[in-house]
């Protein structure tokens, strides 16, 4: 089959592997109708995140038609439509139990390198390095998903593909980081970031009770579609008279976000000194993650507000200024998504119309076109907001 | 307002840590997980000499040659080298103890001793691996084994995560034999240094199945399918 391939730091390429089997009794293997390239995937790309492999097959955001399942899979079968949430659990652990699912104990087989770097190793994802499991991931044809009967929701109506497909990953925690910021009625929600995740926190803010919706990014593209589709006030933080602090002070009326949202992570942009220091560090290797957001954040959320972060974060960062943290006594709330909390309801929501995934697609593409894309996906060129892959054909025409 | 004394639940105490040291040839590590299955559906997958190899690294093949006695041949994950043991098993208490020796052939002298407890607030069975290696080569043996395969440490944390994994999961997670692009020089290097040349136990893999494994039900395992 066809796969994208991670082969080194800015490097991605379409190889021909062998086809995926089962390994496992709770295995399927999924003939990949859809699949997306994420924000998250350009830490890959970028080589920020230490345990990629040569050859490794990418991709998180996917779903397709079951082909196969293995012998203890007893509620999906040849045929059915899924899509697969980017995180494995097992659904037998302490964790998975406490509905923690993206906190799973059984399905990294690398958990001693988690464990080395951050005490304890949570779930595995697909295609994502090798600290969280290794496995192959979805920017290819076809896709062994272990752990079939818990991860993976089926789809029984005839609702198209590509309005489904985010529930892989990018709907599912731009909804957690909405719940996570503790939103009450009347609530003002800043949201840094108006990529795929940060426009569905905006969406999803307002659908859990927000009053006002504040959004923080530069690209024209991305801020016309969080004001004109998701209804956010936008700043546009690039603008020589901007200074994001006090717009939001300015915008909640001396007050400050009740939450604010870090929808980046570690590869955040910023205008100032500040910022050229956190490039250069992380350069050097002396800081992982860029954490310009989260400073910002810090500093401009209410007194007891709330700080929710979905953007990822790999390792040590510097100069965050907890004092103003513990000063004001905000809470903060992060992590991976726990998906199948959100998967069903948030079916529910787009079957009913609430809400179409559809509109942040800019890019429809084909496999060979992959490694080309994910450099635009990078530079932010052709007003790029989200990327799909048909993986069955090379070439897409724009 | 009443001015009754609070009660509290327990009496306190002083943590005492369990011992792991290298000394002496000896290397003593532990292991400790908390477990969502029966103490005994654990016990009889310690127990029972068959289905050790289910779970367990470099274990070969195992031979009941007695009541309390097994042959044990066990192959070195780093270098494939095949060495021997015969074991006696001292304690067992179902369900509760296990402590085994090794009574003849490579690293004689080295116990294990495994508890399995309830949790205190019932989050399932706790089980504790003591493991006292006699080394070949000693403590420098140790250093070396951690280099070309895994520490005896490491060893001991594996083998009970493995155990845990296959209990509560109903198998154990492997990426070996997946479709990858080309490795290359040092993708192959990365993949010796994070251990992942070192093959997975097969646990229910469809393709090492051990037909007499128990069924989930037989484990009391009760995983529940969201």
């Amino acid at each position: 089959m066809k796969a994208v391939c991670w082969t080194g730091t800015g490097k991605m390429e379409v190889q021909t592997v062998k086809d995926p089997e089962i390994l496992n009794p709770h295995d399927a293997i999924i003939r990949i109708t859809r699949t997306a390239i994420c924000g998250s995937d350009l830490h890959l790309y970028d080589g920020y995140i230490p345990t990629m492999e040569t050859g490794d097959i990418v991709g998180h955001e996917f779903m397709g038609i079951v082909e196969e399942v293995g012998s203890e899979v007893k509620n999906l079968q040849r045929g059915d439509r899924i899509v697969v949430p980017f995180t494995i659990s097992c659904g037998n652990c302490f964790f998975c139990k406490k509905q923690l699912w993206s906190l799973c104990d059984n399905t990294n087989p690398n958990a001693h390198v988690a464990e080395k770097m951050y005490g304890y190793s949570g779930s595995a994802l697909f295609g994502y390095s090798h600290i969280y499991g290794g496995y192959a991931g979805g920017q290819a044809q076809y896709a062994r998903v272990p752990f079939a009967d818990v991860g993976p929701l089926k789809i029984e109506s005839d609702i198209p593909d590509e309005k489904v497909l985010f529930l892989s990953d990018i709907f599912p925690t731009g909804y957690q980081a909405a719940v996570q910021a503790d939103i009450e009625p009347g609530d003002t929600v800043a949201v840094w970031g108006c990529g795929p995740v940060g426009l569905f926190t905006i969406a999803s803010a307002y659908m859990l009770g927000a009053s006002n919706v504040i959004a923080i990014d530069r690209f024209p593209e991305r801020l016309a579609l969080a004001r004109d589709y998701c209804g956010a006030t936008v700043i546009d933080y690039s603008q020589d008279d901007v200074s994001v602090i006090e717009a939001l002070r300015d915008l909640t009326h001396g007050i400050g976000p009740d939450s604010c949202v870090d929808a980046v992570g570690m590869e955040a942009h910023g205008t100032d000194v500040v910022a050229a220091y956190d490039k250069v560090k992380q350069a050097l290797m002396m800081e992982t993650d860029r954490p310009y957001v989260l400073r910002q954040a810090i500093q401009a959320v209410r007194k007891g507000g709330t700080l929710s972060i979905p953007g990822v974060y790999g390792g040590a960062i510097d100069k965050v200024n907890f004092g103003a943290a513990f000063g004001k006594g905000i809470n903060m709330k992060m992590g991976q998504t726990d998906m199948q909390k959100y998967l069903r309801p948030l079916l529910q929501r787009i079957e009913d119309g609430q809400l179409d995934p559809t509109f942040l697609i800019s890019h429809r593409i084909g496999i060979e076109q992959a490694p080309e894309m994910y450099k635009v996906w990078r530079d932010k060129e052709q007003h790029v907001t989200k990327i799909v892959i048909d993986p069955w054909q090379d070439r897409i025409a724009a | 307002m009443s001015s009754t004394a609070v009660t509290f639940p327990r009496q306190g105490s002083t943590f005492a840590p369990l011992a792991d040291e290298k000394k002496d040839g000896h290397v003593r590590a532990h292991a400790i997980q908390t477990v969502n299955a029966s103490a005994d559906a654990l016990y009889q997958l310690w127990r029972r000499e068959e289905f050790v190899p289910l779970w367990m690294e470099g274990v070969v093949s195992i031979t009941r040659t007695g009541d309390r006695t097994s042959h044990w041949v066990m192959s070195d994950p780093g270098t494939g080298k095949q060495f021997e043991f015969d074991s006696e098993i001292i304690d067992d208490e179902p369900g509760q103890h296990l402590s085994m020796c090794v009574i003849e052939g490579m690293g004689k002298g080295s116990t294990d001793d495994i508890t399995f407890e309830p949790h205190p607030s019932g989050r399932g069975t706790v089980v504790t691996l003591i493991s006292d290696f006699v080394m070949p080569g000693g403590v420098v043996g140790n250093a070396v084994a951690a280099v070309v395969s895994r520490s005896p440490r490491q060893m001991t944390i594996e083998n009970l995560r493995h155990l845990k994994q296959l209990a509560e999961s109903g198998e154990i997670p492997r990426v070996e034999g997946q479709p990858h692009g080309k490795r290359g020089v040092m993708g192959r290097w990365k993949e010796f240094m994070l251990g992942e040349t070192n093959p997975t136990p097969p646990g229910t893999s469809e393709r090492e199945q051990r037909q007499d494994y128990p069924k989930q039900n037989e484990l009391g395992d009760k995983r529940e399918v969201a």
